[in-house]
């Protein structure tokens, strides 16, 4: 079960599920709106090799936006803490995003129960498209889980600016 | 309703989540990682059709904006449960997409899943490494078998239209 818009509202007021800051017009019927926050990283790597610690460059967006050519990837920090322990939260591009042809995650939008922290947005540009700090440019949804809980206690817990992939610890 | 990671344990003792070759270690919070099997098919675009190759232990790079078929190592379906099979956080980060658009595993099939692999950025990709994660969800009606077109495929299979 996903919940509604007034349900995640009521969720958050009472600390169930973590929106920080909170916005109320942010609510929409079935998720909440995220904005991007002003940290990106870009890898240094021509080719990436998972097993391997990866050197990359963190920046900042200018006031004047960043333009993404067509193919680019980078990593950007949503500006919201997002979570929760009761639901699960998944992550969703926002339409008008999507339709400027821009992906904010690359086949990872299941985050798990329990993971507290800014959300690291994968956005893949297959248009040209300017990006600014603070649009709107994604959702969150919250869905019911079924069964006993165990609380995420991952390599990604309370991220506070987008974090590059940390899969090499996999292997260490 | 998404099971969790405990509650997936406990479908999988009951036989209603298959999940072979299983490894406590690869059960998330709300979901199971899957490793990437050893067979890829890249597509010869002079040949205009797939060619079969198999990761070699210094691991395939993949060149960016090319499709690869590739294939879960493991079999993994359910009679009970849906399923979204996606990519991991770990591999998102580096621009790996696991699937184009169709994350929707059918309730009754089961199967090692063909991936839809496009790097957005060269990546080198070994064989048996930890790639994705499968999430089981509960159905709301009565379950019926839906067509067993791609149901049975084990090695990674490209499409029919």
């Amino acid at each position: 079960m996903i919940l509604t818009g007034r349900k995640i509202s009521d969720e958050a007021s009472k600390g169930l599920i973590i929106l920080d800051p909170f916005c109320e017009e942010r609510v929409t019927s079935n998720s909440y709106d995220l904005a991007l926050g002003s940290n990106y990283i870009v890898y240094d790597e021509q080719i990436i090799d998972p097993f391997e610690k990866p050197s990359f460059q963190m920046k900042e967006i200018p006031k004047e936006g960043l333009l993404l050519n067509k193919g680019d990837f980078i990593l950007c920090e949503s500006q919201e803490r997002v979570g929760s322990e009761h639901y699960v939260p998944i992550i969703h591009a926002k339409s008008g995003t999507a339709r400027a042809g821009l992906f904010v995650h690359v086949t990872a939008d299941l985050i798990d129960i329990g993971s507290i922290g800014k959300i690291t947005f994968q956005l893949y540009a297959t248009l040209p498209i300017k990006i600014f700090s603070g649009m709107l440019i994604g959702q969150v949804t919250f869905w019911v889980p079924y069964g006993e809980i165990k609380l995420y206690e991952g390599k990604y817990q309370g991220s506070m600016g987008p974090v590059a992939s940390l899969t090499y610890l996999d292997y260490v | 309703m998404i099971l969790t990671g405990n509650e997936l344990r406990r479908q999988i003792e009951m036989n209603n989540i298959v999940i072979s070759p299983f490894a406590l270690s690869q059960v998330n919070p709300n979901s199971y990682n899957y490793r990437l099997g050893s067979s890829l098919k890249v597509y010869d675009e002079q040949q205009e059709k797939f060619r079969s190759v198999l990761i070699p232990k210094k691991g395939y790079v993949l060149e960016p904006h090319k499709m690869y078929l590739g294939h879960t190592k493991e079999v993994l379906g359910s009679n009970r449960y849906a399923m979204r099979l996606i990519g991991r956080s770990s591999l998102g980060r580096y621009g790996l997409f696991l699937q184009v658009s169709a994350d929707l595993g059918h309730t009754t099939s089961c199967h090692q899943w063909t991936l839809e692999l496009v790097a957005t950025q060269s990546i080198r990709l070994y064989a048996n490494m930890i790639i994705g994660q499968i999430s089981f969800w509960h159905n709301f009606g009565e379950i019926n078998c839906y067509g067993k077109t791609f149901a049975n495929f084990n090695m990674p299979t490209e499409g029919y239209i």
